[in-house]
């Protein structure tokens, strides 16, 4: 039924496209078939595995290019904002996925405080960014060789894993275990019951860390400054204003 | 395919009336000062070439045909690709919010047809998460937007407005997880239908959370009691001082949507969302006359909030940054966390007993919900007042008075 609707707009687009005497419709024309373009291509078996590749790589491209250009430019505002877009594509590749929890919690965490606080201070700090210690990268080398040996070692483990070599059956247990628990609906509830009684450990230890953190924020923001003896005024006392008088 | 179509149309639908809406709330924000500060406000403009003004109407049409006609001037001295991004940024995030806002659910009654859930994104399962992730993109276009200026007032303005969003983000998270706990899930769905299930909205049980949202709603809005990001007075504008045509549109319509999606977002959770004890039902699917019931009921409750919205921006002066800081960390959060752990304690412990002895849940709940409203509101104002007195240190004065006269 979709084929033969499909098929009727595209030859009335057709009709209204070709050269006739008059000109009129040839924009409707064109309109319609697109429309059953679109409707003929819908119908093809495999649409939503080929989708879902292509997305895959659009967002894993935008991702890793991002990821370099937050390296390798010179201005470090683009390279925050490049890292951003990173993070973006990162909950993009987590969506598709169907981790939904966890891209909202990566945009909301990275891109919407750190990354923040990052250009926040930056543009702060140095609006124009023209020193040579924020446009220079302090250990190219040794970087270059730590980044090549993270990626070589997380590619040859996870290709071991996906070619079912000696840690294959726990990638097929994970596989499972994510099929019952997190691809259903109301996965989130699942989540959280399982951070907090499977992992009480780790989110105790974390918050813990974070308490640590703030504590120390807010130490250093206090500065050892008690209002019982406030510091010395540096200025010589001719250059301080007058007491005012009461 | 047809899944296609149906959010095709719902996006077509929740645009077009974004925009739309945009519009004519500027005229009934225009009115209303107009109407507070005793003037009549902007009624001439109606069909064009007659005499008939229809009450100003049409001067939303052709304030955004000024808007788009006016040259689009770019100053030499920005940063261009971001100059041009940041607007972009910003009302790409104001509009991609509302994919999350639902409008209840209609059966249309035609045999094989599933009930359709009248909101652009229905498999989202974290749907507060997922506009509170989106809010926060939202800083990205007044920070680059001013950053790329390069102009110290509209970059003043920049940094004001980040340091601003991020602080209010902490109390508006800690106000909606006091309405998550006590609906048990993230979907705007599930706590619309929560109360409409026991017909006792939000508002009632928990005021304070309500308090702590709506202040912290304003500040993500940035509007007038704070909007120190565009201060016209000392930033002339802020951080679109350098912005004109289309570019500033863009900036001041996102700045509109984030008003309509903060109040849309104070309904769905704390004033029942399409709820009506006796108007609506409260079932979770309903026919097409009941939907477009639910729809008006759940427009006039959002119009209402955009108008107290407006009424408050023309009664209230500007904060000072220094008290704006300190409503956000000393009053605001401490009071959000005391909900939430009011909310905690009254599931965890409270509701079971009290429930079994026989007391009707939600006269107990509004009640303890209010005499904690009322014990934080008093707690709050003796321990934190938010007015800080600015004169110069007494003790610096005292101590440079001693160091000249032991001179």
């Amino acid at each position: 039924m979709p084929t033969i609707v499909s098929i009727v707009l595209g030859a009335l687009g057709m009709w209204l496209l070709l050269p006739r005497p008059s000109l009129r419709g040839r924009l409707a024309g064109a309109a319609l078939a697109a429309a059953a373009a679109g409707l003929l291509a819908g119908q093809l078996p495999g649409l939503a595995a080929a989708l879902d590749q292509a997305l895959f790589s659009i967002l894993a491209a935008v991702t890793v290019a991002s990821a370099a250009a937050a390296v390798s430019l010179k201005n470090p505002v683009y390279c925050a904002i490049w890292f951003a877009m990173t993070v973006l594509g990162t909950a993009g590749l987590f969506l598709l996925q169907g981790a939904q929890f966890l891209a909202v919690a990566t945009i909301v965490v990275y891109a919407g405080a750190i990354v923040v606080t990052f250009l926040f201070v930056l543009m702060l700090a140095e609006p124009g960014a023209r020193a040579a210690y924020d446009r220079l990268s302090w250990e190219a080398m040794l970087s270059a060789v730590g980044g090549a040996m993270l990626i070589g070692v997380l590619s040859t483990v996870v290709g071991g894993l996906l070619a079912g070599g000696p840690a294959g059956a726990a990638a097929a247990r994970g596989e499972a275990e994510l099929a019952a628990g997190v691809l259903q609906d109301g996965h989130v509830a699942a989540l959280g019951r399982a951070m907090f009684t499977d992992y009480w450990i780790a989110v105790q230890a974390g918050g813990l860390l974070l308490l640590a953190a703030l504590v120390g924020a807010a130490a250093i923001v206090s500065g050892g400054r008690s209002p019982a003896a406030p510091e010395a005024d540096p200025r010589p006392p001719e250059d301080q204003p007058p007491a005012e008088e009461h | 395919m047809y899944l296609v179509i149906e959010s095709l149309i719902k996006i077509v639908v929740i645009i077009g009336g974004l925009m739309g809406a945009a519009a004519y709330l500027v005229l009934v924000e225009r009115r209303v000062a107009a109407w507070i500060q005793d003037r009549r406000g902007p009624n001439r403009v109606g069909i064009p070439l007659t005499e008939i003004r229809l009450f100003g109407l049409g001067q939303p049409i052709a304030d955004g045909v000024k808007f788009i006609f006016k040259e689009e001037f770019v100053p030499g001295h920005v940063d261009r690709l971001l100059y041009v991004a940041a607007p972009m940024v910003m009302f790409i995030a104001a509009i991609v919010l509302f994919a999350a806002i639902p409008f209840g659910t209609v059966d249309l009654g035609i045999a094989g047809w599933a009930p359709i859930n009248l909101v652009v994104a229905p498999g989202l399962d974290v749907g507060i998460i997922y506009i509170f992730a989106v809010s926060s993109i939202a800083v990205y276009g007044v920070l680059l937007g001013s950053w790329a200026s390069n102009n110290k007032y509209a970059f003043f303005g920049g940094v004001r407005s980040a340091a601003q969003l991020i602080s209010y983000e902490i109390p508006l998270g800690v106000a909606i997880l006091g309405v998550v706990l006590a609906t048990g899930s993230l979907r705007l769905e599930a706590i619309v239908e929560a109360q409409a299930a026991t017909g006792v909205w939000n508002v009632a049980t928990q005021p304070l959370g309500l308090l702590v949202f709506l202040v912290a709603s304003f500040a993500e809005s940035g509007r007038l009691p704070f909007d120190l990001a565009e201060s016209e007075q000392e930033l002339v504008g802020g951080f679109h001082t350098e912005y004109s045509g289309i570019k500033l549109m863009m900036y001041l319509v996102a700045e509109y949507l984030h008003m309509i999606a903060g109040s849309f977002l104070i309904v769905l959770l704390f004033f029942g969302g399409w709820h009506f004890w006796g108007l609506t039902g409260d079932g979770p699917v309903a026919g097409i006359g009941v939907a477009l019931v639910r729809i008006a009921v759940f427009l006039a409750k959002v119009l209402a909030v955009i108008l107290f919205f407006m009424i408050a921006r023309w009664s209230w002066p500007r904060f000072r940054f220094d008290q704006l800081m300190g409503l956000a960390w000393k009053v605001m959060l401490p009071l959000g966390l005391v909900n939430l752990v009011a909310v905690a304690v009254w599931i965890e412990y409270l509701r079971t007993p009290l429930v079994a002895a026989g007391l009707p849940e939600g006269l107990v709940m509004a009640v303890a919900g209010w005499l904690l409203l009322g014990v934080a509101g008093l707690a709050a104002t003796a321990a934190a007042p938010s007015a800080r007195d600015n004169r110069p240190d007494r003790s610096l004065v005292a101590r440079y008075r001693d160091a000249r006269e032991a001179r």
